[in-house]
């Protein structure tokens, strides 16, 4: 990987940048797919939470998410989301098949407490 | 980080960056002139800019071209006007503060991107830009750029573009061009003069725009919720209490005049936020302050943000708000124009809350007490106790009206007085007239945190008294008062009271018995045979007739006569009060030993067999066993298992 596109990232995405890489080279990311060929994915914080981001849409259960992207438009994405862009495209996604049960455990069970 | 991966690698990148940047910049100051190299410049003059994602875009036109080649990989240039993107982080539009037609010169290292399907190429890592002055009265123009206002079209992405929603694509991109924001950060806020009057009605946008240390001159307009006190806190004392997560207790100053007058206000939109006035007004306001502005509109100025608590950390302000969530009338949402539907359903209740003062001592709080009570509000609902003891939740705030039947001050030597908890035996009509099912009477214990006004404190300890409970908290099988709970005499002007119950005591009040199911810290009535006497712990002591002054003294004149420094007289025919411990047996808990202290109003007779025991100080235990002892309201100490045994202390009711 070129010198030019780490720092590309770093000037597009700012902050995220570096703790995107940081979960590709731990390889946090993980794409659980079922057996209907639905697929999500699973990304390992920093904290040691698990928050799952949507392949079909721009989407991730991190408070981050929904305060800078979605709410104050600060942000393009969260660290996670971009983590997921840039597993995929190295392939460094772990892979993990799930029942369809297990899986819709996966994308309904979004109700994080946060206190 | 990894050693060694991606991630440190472009720290180490970043790092070098930044300090080529700030060596770069160092330099532009210090030589006006623009460097000679111009291999690998980039001209390009600004056609068009907006912000987007804090990332500010300059639509440019690029201007000419140096014959060597670029430092990126496609160099098809044309001799016409090859329009660019241009990238600029916020940083770096922040120090070039360009405007419309302003000429850019970007110097390596710059990256050019080309995004599939599209025409225009994206310019980025620009960080070396230089704003190039056209005239030469260049320094003259650029004061006079530099006073006028910027106003810079922030680009809001669209839910439905972040989430790719194709259909509504078109028509949203049209309306989030309209968005127009006033963006340079350095530049002082001069809004138009309309806004300055203006009257915001969301707390969120107020506290985002306006900041944390002070709201210059906006205003919002909120409705109170509630209104109550809290304590003026003097630090924290550690304490656990079994795993209540309130176990940092803080020294707190339960003066009523050192309290703080608090609201809790709720905007437009739903959101809550506590107001800490900071006038030394006393509780003893509450009462007024309570029934003149509940339910109003006020308007919140010169704010100033003492923090943003979250649901984990205040759970008792979240008690009171989870009390009144849902809305009751459809609240706005936050990001839709004012003609769109209001929302009232499904809405999750607020998990953070931002806590408010005014600045600099100052009250910005103007209540319009003349208007109406708001929609918005939600009054108290006043609920039976038979109900709240059945409720099966925890941390529930709730409404009651009851009558105290008795006053117990909780005895920790190791807190001071102001500091201790304060236990109310209460009852009402529900309680007394059900057999059996639930108890006759319920404990309410007062924390020193709940702020009791003068008035209430006073008329507590003399008789019995009609209390309106608002806002007291249920959970793990008490009632207990904390913080934002309100004691008041008198029912509100406006509460809620669904099939609640409130009609008055008809008969005398009764408590219930005790049984194997008394507990500790309870009130109940006793009746058994006496079994024992404990000799040890019997002593008796004269009263004053008059005042019942207990602690009379030798008079000093004639030290054969007592004396009353509470009546400042002699006590001619002193009162025998005495104090004895028995032991009962009584059919109700037969299993267990039950000791009673007894000092009020035992039987006569029993009462006077036992003076008899104790001025002859000798006596025959047979004479006093066997003896029936009536029903005696007691307060129960303690209820031990082994050995079986239950402490009670004979009790006087209100």
């Amino acid at each position: 990987v070129p010198d030019d596109l780490l720092l590309g990232l770093k000037f597009i995405f700012g902050p995220s940048a570096v703790p995107a890489l940081d979960m590709v080279d731990q390889r946090s990311v993980t794409r659980v797919t079922s057996p209907s060929g639905r697929t999500a994915y699973q990304v390992l914080g920093s904290s040691g939470k698990l928050y799952t981001c949507y392949s079909s849409c721009h989407f991730c259960t991190c408070p981050a998410f929904g305060f800078t992207v979605l709410q104050k438009n600060e942000s393009l994405l969260c660290k996670h989301i971009l983590a997921v862009y840039l597993s995929q495209a190295m392939g460094a996604c772990q892979e993990l098949t799930v029942s369809e049960e297990q899986l819709t455990s996966i994308l309904l069970a979004q109700e994080e407490d946060e206190g | 980080l990894c050693r060694g991966g991606l991630a440190e690698r472009l720290c180490r990148l970043q790092n070098r960056e930044r300090s080529a940047i700030s060596f770069w910049r160092h330099q532009c100051i210090s030589d006006a002139k623009i460097p000679s190299d111009k291999s690998g410049v980039l001209i390009v003059k600004i056609l068009e800019m907006f912000e987007e994602c804090t990332i500010q875009v300059a639509i440019c036109q690029q201007l000419e071209q140096s014959p060597a080649t670029l430092s990126s990989e496609d160099a098809v240039v044309n001799a016409g006007e090859p329009i660019l993107k241009v990238l600029f982080a916020r940083e770096t539009a922040a120090h070039l503060k360009s405007r419309l037609q302003d000429i850019i010169h970007i110097y390596p290292p710059w990256q050019k991107l080309l995004v599939k399907n599209t025409d225009v190429p994206v310019i980025m890592n620009t960080y070396f830009s230089q704003k190039v002055l056209l005239s030469e009265h260049s320094e003259t123009t650029e004061k006079t750029y530099g006073l006028t206002k910027m106003l810079i079209r922030k680009n809001i992405i669209s839910l439905a573009q972040m989430f790719r929603l194709d259909d509504l694509n078109d028509e949203l991109c049209q309306e989030s061009s309209d968005n127009q924001v006033a963006c340079a950060p350095q530049i002082h806020n001069n809004c138009d003069s309309k806004e300055r009057s203006a009257v915001n009605d969301s707390l969120l946008e107020m506290v985002e725009s306006q900041g944390a240390v002070g709201w210059r001159e906006a205003q919002v307009r909120v409705v109170i919720q509630r209104v109550y006190c809290l304590p003026a806190r003097e630090g924290y004392r550690s304490h656990i209490q079994g795993n209540k997560p309130l176990c940092a207790t803080p020294i707190i100053n339960s003066d009523p005049a050192n309290a703080r007058l608090c609201l809790l206000v709720q905007d437009a939109y739903g959101m809550f936020s506590e107001v800490q006035l900071q006038s030394p007004s006393s509780a003893d306001d509450i009462k007024q302050c309570c029934s003149r502005w509940e339910g109003k509109f006020c308007c919140l100025a010169g704010m100033k943000i003492l923090q943003r608590t979250t649901r984990g950390r205040a759970l008792g302000l979240f008690s009171l708000i989870d009390s009144l969530w849902p809305p009751v009338v459809p609240v706005k949402v936050l990001g839709q124009s004012q003609d769109s539907e209001m929302m009232t359903t499904n809405l999750p209740p607020p998990s953070f809350c931002y806590i408010l003062t005014a600045q600099s001592g100052e009250i910005h709080v103007e209540v319009d007490e003349e208007e109406q009570i708001s929609n918005l509000y939600q009054p108290p609902a006043v609920r039976a106790l038979k109900e709240i003891l059945q409720i099966d939740g925890c941390n529930e705030r709730c409404s009651f009206w009851a009558r105290v039947l008795y006053l117990r001050l909780q005895t920790k030597h190791s807190v001071p007085i102001n500091q201790r908890d304060i236990w109310l035996f209460v009852t009402d009509s529900t309680l007394q007239n059900v057999v059996h099912v639930t108890p006759k009477v319920v404990a309410v214990s007062v924390a020193a945190s709940c702020i009791l006004s003068t008035e209430i404190t006073e008329a507590l300890g003399v008789a019995s008294q009609l209390v309106f409970f608002k806002d007291a908290l249920w959970g793990n099988g008490r009632i207990i008062c904390v913080e934002r709970t309100v004691l008041l005499l008198q029912k509100p002007l406006l509460y809620s009271a669904a099939g609640a119950d409130l009609s008055e005591l008809t008969g005398p009040v009764r408590l219930d018995e005790l049984d194997s199911t008394t507990q500790a810290n309870s009130v109940c009535a006793v009746r058994g045979t006496v079994v024992g006497v404990n000799e040890s712990t019997a002593f008796s002591w004269p009263a004053c007739d008059r005042c019942g002054n207990g602690k009379l003294e030798l008079c000093p004149q004639d030290r054969g006569l007592l004396y009353c420094n509470q009546c400042s007289e002699v006590v001619i025919s002193p009162v025998l009060k005495m104090q004895l411990e028995i032991f009962l047996s009584c059919p109700s808990r037969s299993q267990s030993i039950v000791k009673v202290k007894v000092w009020h109003k035992i039987s006569f007779r029993l009462f006077v067999l036992i003076n008899m025991l104790l001025s002859l100080q000798s006596y025959e235990v047979q004479s006093v066993l066997g003896k029936e002892v009536g029903l005696l309201n007691c307060y129960v100490h303690s209820v031990t298992s082994h050995p079986n045994c239950v402490a009670l202390e004979e009790i006087v009711l209100l």
